[in-house]
């Protein structure tokens, strides 16, 4: 109550809506104030017991099936629709043979287009999605790899000893990410660095090619996420994607596209 | 198969409070998902997330006042502009008021409004600006719902000897 202004703020830093900056200085703020220590301790345990006493549901399997039927009985409507109105022009264009005959494959058709509408609408949405995220993601990796060429952006730690660099991400991720050393292919390591990709904090590793810098952007894929491969050139940069079972790889680098083809594939041999 | 189905079922059962009224809220958003899809603009598995809970949430909406009107009722109005955090409809799931009250019956008791900002933001973790589109309502709208449907259920939280 001693100052109300901060209560929405405790609020949105909690919520995670504040800039790193402002959450920064309001936390500073909160470890010298009770009243604010109070206010975002009763908050947090608010939220665990939430989380601990409202459940979320699970859809039930007959709803699901309720909805796989609702959709495809809708395309139906749509195709049948769709191929009256071809019927009517196909049996005005024969003159009038046999008008009124209705063929199996009319009654067939729409079946079938229905089953297919449902499954292209569905997964077309998938692939659209997956497609939009790639480019998202790229669009990240390309903007933390440019940002690295920066003057004292490179690396965190920076080291070609894979055995100082590997440990320096313990206790600043969840997961260890594996360090190769590839100086003896002629691409030795850097360093390490934390970066923020995907709405994640990930390790990226820093490689070299004489004048030309390689950074290898990975975190683990969640529970069966896996895509294809990807390769994509942006700005004059080259980007090339692939998943392991247990990692997301990006690797973003200006060297020339057989090296980096090379680097790809001595990275994937050594995992 | 069907994305999404978890956090649409979700929404409307604490929309609803009930679970044919959410199944059947389901069914007709998916349906109306499938008519819409050509003007859905989405870039990420987020923002399709938060589309497809806009138009459960439209769904729902719709549902309770064509309700209303079949019922030709005025006996309860939780209004956009309601004042009052709290709905004392009678009808809730929860109807029965034990002594003991707990988060989850407190949460049913919340009006609408203040109920589905607490289920988009805790238990399905979208942002302000999300529940802002899932809403229909402002950003700064959103932040003082939730601001006063937590302190709400704190109260509750409180009262059980939690905190």
């Amino acid at each position: 109550m001693t100052h109300p202004g901060y209560e929405s703020q405790v609020d949105l830093l909690l919520d995670g809506e504040l800039t790193p900056a402002d959450a920064r200085e309001l936390e500073a703020h909160i470890t010298g104030c009770a009243e604010c220590t109070r206010l975002r301790d009763e908050r947090l345990a608010l939220r665990a017991a939430i989380t601990a006493g409202v459940p979320t549901f699970q859809a039930p399997d007959t709803l699901r099936d309720r909805v796989r039927a609702t959709l495809a009985a809708a395309s139906a409507e749509t195709a049948s629709a769709e191929t009256a109105r071809t019927e009517r022009a196909g049996a005005e264009a024969r003159a009038r043979p046999r008008p009124n005959r209705v063929s199996l494959g009319a009654l067939w058709r729409p079946m079938a287009l229905a089953a297919s509408l449902v499954i292209v609408a569905v997964g077309s949405w998938n692939l659209a999605l997956r497609q939009a995220n790639h480019d998202r993601l790229a669009g990240e990796v390309l903007a933390s790899h440019v940002r690295s060429l920066m003057p004292g952006h490179l690396t965190d730690v920076p080291s070609s000893d894979q055995h100082t660099v590997k440990p320096w991400f313990n206790g600043k991720l969840d997961y260890s990410p594996p360090v190769h050393d590839l100086a003896a292919k002629g691409y030795p390591l850097l360093g390490g660095r934390l970066d923020y990709v995907n709405g994640r904090p990930v390790a990226v590793l820093t490689y070299g090619r004489r004048q030309h810098l390689i950074n290898v952007f990975l975190w683990p894929t969640t529970q069966g996420q896996s895509d294809a491969p990807n390769a994509r050139d942006r700005q004059g940069y080259h980007l090339r994607h692939w998943t392991t079972p247990e990692y997301m790889y990006w690797v973003a680098s200006d060297l020339n596209l057989a090296e980096l083809q090379d680097f790809v594939r001595l990275l994937q041999q050594a995992d | 198969m069907l994305p999404h189905m978890d956090a649409a079922y979700t929404l409307a059962r604490y929309w609803t409070r009930n679970e044919q009224d959410a199944e059947d809220i389901v069914q007709d958003a998916y349906l109306r998902a499938l008519r819409y899809f050509d003007g859905y603009r989405g870039e990420s598995e987020a923002s399709a997330r938060a589309w497809l809970l806009t138009i459960v949430r439209n769904t729902a909406y719709t549902a309770r006042k064509r309700g209303r009107a079949d019922a030709l009722t005025t006996e309860y109005d939780d209004t956009e502009h309601s004042l009052a955090a709290v709905d004392d409809r009678p009808d809730g799931p929860q109807q029965q008021r034990d002594a003991k009250e707990t988060l989850g019956r407190a949460l049913d008791r919340l009006a609408t409004e203040f109920r589905e900002v607490i289920v988009l933001r805790e238990l399905q973790g979208l942002s302000y600006k999300e529940i802002s589109e899932v809403t229909g309502v402002p950003v700064g709208t959103v932040m003082s719902r939730l601001s006063r449907a937590r302190a709400r259920l704190q109260e509750v939280l409180r009262d059980e000897g939690g905190v």
